[in-house]
């Protein structure tokens, strides 16, 4: 199978005959994020089920790397062509992520059952590319969120579309604009990730959602085109908010700059044993701009009463 | 047909991120560094930069042919690049002083290999490689000022416990300063021509953060 004979870098191929699942562990080390030439391998793998169509019934992505599933996007290279104000690249990169999520999102047209296994922290990009999978499952302690607002960005490659198609309009707001993280729970209470399970349980919840879908994978699959029919992301939906994302990127100040490569330095201090990494740096940036916004608050009542005193 | 400098990006981007990963880079950027090593690295890093614009010389110098015309912009961009960079070498040596290495003693210093092995390439690829390979070497160590000079400047200062820019001026006034030099370095590698070019420059890029990546882990 020339499938599983491609000698990839970062991710890592298991092959099930029997049911004809294709597992993909993703590594990319040492900061788990979806860099250019991950997400190059990535699209290969699609490229060659696509082109043996019949051949993989199940597609399951999951992480090599201890408790990161996904940081998303690969912020020094953001942070480089911001720099660089390179709206070109930037758009292209979002066009990658695109590709990704959008092979996902017709996956069901390939005969493909897709199922994504999230067993630690899923951020951003990395949340981004797993909601238009037919199964969600987060192993318990996992957490995920959209943290760009915390530096002023937000999720350009899927988040609005797939969010406010899975779990409505309220809770895509909430979650882009709040920048928060959420627990596997409170996610699965929000409808976007369908099964949670115990640490340790996820690979026994994936064989479950096989063992469910196998005596009617056809129809399972049939019925998800008619779902994704009845309530479709747009391509060009998709396309415009990227282009909307990139150029916003440029106009990111010093400071938003500064505050991505806070968390890159995070995501490298875990990398480099650290307990600590980018959750609890997203979870101090949430508790700064809540003081933040505390004071500017009371600033802002303070100048109206003022305004107020003057008219008087 | 993408523009140049995506496909410099695009081409590059595992050596970038071969140096971003490595183990002693991450220690690095992540924590800092003690101080006895951050001076072995600033005592490298001032001859990497007495002989930055010597090296972008070079490169104009073979620019100089009117059948290179196509190379005139860049043979003008170096001109105000080096112009800006001029005398940067002092901000090492006063960077040198604050954490406690005299002046003569960074002058007598010599190079490293891999420090060696880096001016002797860049030298070498401008004279008989191709003269835009220099804008490889500029576009690999501004990315390392650009995007990580500012996480290892505030990691120096944590762990030195140094004051402001005190001991971390070059590094951390490049962070900010070539944030506008990456953005310039993009306009004019935009209207570089030929394959030729393109792959002299990649190759560049590719041997710069090679030996950079080299002299950190060797310090």
């Amino acid at each position: 199978m020339g499938l599983l004979g491609r000698p990839y870098k970062t991710l890592r191929l298991e092959w099930t005959g029997e049911t004809r699942l294709l597992r993909v562990r993703t590594g990319v080390r040492p900061i788990q994020c979806y860099s250019l030439a991950a997400m190059a391998e990535l699209q290969q793998v699609l490229a060659d089920i696509s082109a043996n169509p019949g051949l993989v019934r199940y597609f399951v992505l999951s992480s090599d790397v201890p408790k990161v599933f996904n940081f998303g996007g690969d912020l020094a290279l953001f942070v480089l062509l911001v720099r660089a104000a390179d709206v070109e690249s930037l758009k292209l990169y979002g066009q990658r992520c695109v590709d990704l999520v959008w092979w996902m999102e017709h996956a069901a047209q390939r005969g493909v059952y897709t199922i994504a296994l999230s067993q630690g922290d899923t951020l951003g990009g990395g949340l981004e590319s797993v909601l238009p999978f037919h199964k969600i499952i987060f192993e318990r302690s996992a957490q995920a969120g959209f943290p760009e607002v915390l530096f002023n960005l937000f999720p350009g490659m899927g988040a609005w579309d797939f969010t406010i198609r899975k779990a409505g309009f309220a809770v895509a707001s909430e979650m882009v604009l709040s920048g928060r993280l959420y627990s596997a729970e409170e996610l699965h209470h929000r409808k976007l990730v369908d099964t949670v399970v115990d640490d340790g349980a996820g690979d026994l919840a994936i064989e479950r959602a096989v063992h469910d879908v196998e005596p009617r994978h056809r129809g399972v699959l049939t019925a998800l085109r008619g779902q994704r029919l009845a309530a479709p992301v747009h391509r060009s939906s998709l396309d415009a908010i990227v282009d909307l994302w990139a150029e916003s990127a440029l106009s990111l100040t010093d400071r938003d700059l500064r505050l991505m490569e806070r968390l890159a330095r995070a995501q490298a201090r875990k990398a480099g044993g650290a307990d600590e990494g980018a959750v609890e740096e997203i979870k101090r940036m949430e508790l700064e701009n809540a003081w933040g916004e505390r004071r500017t608050g009371l600033d802002r009542r303070a100048g109206s009463g003022a305004d107020r005193r003057t008219r008087d | 047909m993408l523009p140049m400098f995506v496909e410099l990006v695009t081409r590059t981007d595992e050596d970038r991120r071969g140096f971003e990963t490595h183990p002693v880079v991450v220690d690095a950027v992540a924590h800092g560094m003690s101080v006895e090593r951050y001076r072995a690295l600033l005592l490298e890093l001032y001859h990497v930069v007495w002989q930055f614009n010597p090296v972008c010389a070079a490169a104009a110098s073979r620019m100089g042919s009117p059948a290179d015309e196509a190379l005139q912009p860049i043979r003008h961009f170096l001109y105000g690049h080096m112009h800006e960079e001029m005398g940067h070498e002092n901000w090492v040596l006063n960077d040198l002083v604050a954490v406690g290495v005299p002046v003569a003693v960074a002058r007598s210093h010599p190079p490293g290999v891999h420090t060696l092995a880096l001016n002797g390439y860049n030298y070498w690829a401008a004279d008989r490689r191709h003269p835009a390979s220099v804008l490889g070497m500029l576009y690999a160590l501004e990315v390392i000022a650009s995007v990580y000079g500012g996480p290892f400047a505030s990691a120096m200062r944590e762990a030195l416990l140094l004051d402001g820019d005190q001991g971390v001026s070059f590094i951390a006034s490049h962070a900010t300063m070539d944030a506008q030099h990456m953005a310039e370095l993009r306009v004019i590698l935009n209207q570089l021509r030929g394959a030729a070019a393109l792959d002299a420059v990649v190759e560049s890029v590719r041997v710069n953060f090679h030996q950079f990546t080299r002299i950190i882990d060797s310090i």
